[in-house]
């Protein structure tokens, strides 16, 4: 009877600690073995370099991209569970969200503002990386993969564009695949096989759902992971140089296991091989002064950025209604008819010369960003804004950034019917 | 203990020939994996081009020639194209601007597109704005029924008609 009443007293507390193997930590030891045991904290080191949560350094800006991708995914699915990718009932069911669904207009908005909220994000995130040298090795790779992750960005929120099936999107989707088709030689086929037939229609619709709400965010989600992988792998998120202090590496009598020292530590101490990784070494813990444990401040300051991530989004959403204009109809374009803004810079560029405007100018800028860390190969002026060494390639960046800000902004504002120049106001 | 495996592996198999035949096998391996690899994604190239289409037809009738009376241009919406009858010729012009695919409408001139101001002639050859060539011409004939046929998948050059 006594065993049974232990048992059943016992009960909470041994559900819980059985899920979460780890106290609340209070010490140093229990810190570290937070990160360690839970599914969900382990993708973060134990400890991080103090630059890394400066704020006025990252600015938070990868972090809000990948939450903004979060905030997508859950917002999709719901939407998901109303949405029909048919010519006939798309955009019915878009004035069902409004109409009949409960909280379809918040999701709805919530979706759309994420959207473009993303796209900015991670370009900016990509100018943050840029400006601070970030991409110098060994980080050459994870640069590369951060350019497709923002090409693919740029491609999921093209594909999630046409499902509404209004005005707006038929003739973003239109233009924006003619853009397409100006590739040379594979241009047309390209713009039929997205299509799924020469004119955006059913075909097009259900291709670009399909692309939307499965292969994209799939492969998307491969590549955050591996993007994430390789911060770590490459030594945390980048730094000045100065700040690194390098483990000196002994070699010990044969047969006896390899050791390496953490000069800056203590010169006495050895530690074992199980510290030793290749590459940057960031596991031994060689600069004590300069890192702090994960557990709690890189997670309060992911919390902070989630916090803001929402509650702007939900400000927004609740603010702004996502547009919504009369249904799709082929035979009326609009005018002028134009590409959603984060394509405008092509298609400005696009009306003085179509192939340099649409496929040779962007073609060229994609190669060159892919390219840029193993062109730039001085190892100086990494982990700094705006760093005296860099000035030429910051200046050239910046200057690439402004002239295709402008092209989006005439295109945004300074267009009218047959794309004459208008003014605003 | 210190052994290393691999320089072992090595001589043993110099010594006895046997990395000559295993580098073949490796190589043989390799290539008809990559061949497979490069047919299945052929084949996925294959299945995603479809090899029919739900939208309007490239293909179609447009009523008898006397449906078009001399001197008339007249476009048909759904196909985007625009019937033009000069004397007893006939011909087909498309309204796909080539600019960003927005369809033309007709204007004094010629043709106007209305999303980025492209102007093109009676013809359809450029005559401002930013369209970077001139209107497609498609091929026109009479089905054995005497009814017009366009098929927009064959493009003839610019002026060229059917006589009826």
């Amino acid at each position: 009877m006594s065993t049974l009443t232990r048992t059943l007293k016992g009960l909470p507390g041994n559900i819980w600690a059985s899920i979460f193997r780890n106290p609340l930590p209070q010490n140093d030891v229990e810190r570290s073995a937070t990160s360690f045991t839970n599914f969900f904290l382990h993708i973060h080191p134990v400890k991080v370099h103090k630059n890394t949560l400066r704020p006025i350094y990252t600015l938070g800006l990868g972090l809000f991209s990948l939450f903004l991708f979060v905030m997508l995914v859950l917002t999709g699915i719901l939407l998901m569970f109303y949405y029909v990718p048919s010519t006939a009932q798309a955009y019915n069911r878009m004035l069902d969200l409004r109409g009949s669904v409960a909280f379809g207009t918040v999701l709805r908005n919530m979706h759309r503002w994420s959207a473009h909220g993303m796209v900015a994000m991670v370009f900016l995130h990509l100018c943050r990386v840029y400006f601070t040298g970030s991409y110098k090795r060994p980080r050459e790779f994870n640069w590369v993969i951060g350019v497709i992750l923002f090409l693919l960005t740029l491609f999921l929120s093209f594909t999630g564009y046409l499902l509404p099936w209004d005005q707006l999107a038929f003739w973003a989707i239109t233009v924006g695949t003619s853009i397409a088709g100006y590739a040379p030689v594979i241009g047309q086929q390209l713009r039929f096989l997205l299509l799924g037939d020469v004119n955006v229609g059913q075909e097009a619709l259900l291709r670009f759902y399909v692309l939307h709400v499965a292969v994209l965010p799939a492969i998307l989600t491969l590549l955050i992971s591996i993007h994430f992988w390789r911060i770590r792998k490459d030594g945390g998120l980048s730094r000045p140089v100065e700040s690194e202090t390098r483990p000196a590496l002994v070699v010990s009598q044969p047969g006896a296991p390899v050791t390496v020292k953490a000069v800056a530590l203590d010169p006495s101490k050895t530690y074992g091989l199980q510290g030793l990784v290749r590459g940057p070494l960031v596991k031994t813990g060689n600069v004590p002064d300069q890192s702090v444990f994960s557990w709690p401040n890189l997670l309060l300051a992911e919390l902070f950025v989630f916090v803001v991530t929402l509650s702007l989004i939900l400000v927004l959403a609740l603010l702004f209604n996502a547009p919504l204009e009369e249904p799709a109809n082929a035979l009326h374009p609009p005018n002028p008819a134009k590409a959603p803004w984060y394509f405008l810079g092509l298609q400005e560029m696009v009306s003085y010369s179509a192939f340099w405007g649409g496929v040779g100018v962007p073609g060229i800028y994609v190669l060159l960003l892919m390219l840029t860390p193993y062109l730039d190969r001085t190892p100086k002026g990494v982990g700094k804004w705006f760093s005296k060494e860099r000035l030429l390639a910051n200046t050239v960046f910046l200057t690439f950034v402004l002239v295709n800000l402008g092209f989006i902004i005439i295109g945004t504002f300074f267009r009218g019917p047959n794309w004459s120049f208008v003014t605003p106001w | 203990m210190g052994i290393n495996l691999r320089k072992n592996v090595r001589s043993n198999e110099e010594e006895t020939g046997l990395a000559t035949r295993r580098r073949l096998l490796a190589w043989l391996t390799g290539i008809s994996l990559s061949g497979s690899g490069l047919l299945s994604a052929f084949s996925n190239f294959v299945f995603f081009k479809p090899r029919a289409t739900y939208g309007a037809p490239q293909r179609f009738t447009a009523g008898l020639p006397t449906d078009y009376p001399e001197g008339t241009r007249i476009t048909l919406d759904a196909q985007r194209v625009c019937m033009v009858r000069d004397g007893n010729k006939l011909g087909a012009i498309s309204t796909t601007c080539t600019h960003l695919g927005c369809t033309v409408g007709l204007s004094d001139t010629g043709f106007a597109c209305p999303c980025h101001g492209s102007l093109y002639d009676q013809d359809g050859k450029v005559t401002g704005g930013p369209a970077p060539r001139a209107l497609s011409w498609y091929k026109v004939s009479l089905a054995p029924n005497g009814e017009v046929e366009v098929d927009k998948n064959v493009e003839v050059d610019s002026g060229t008609y059917l006589n009826v």
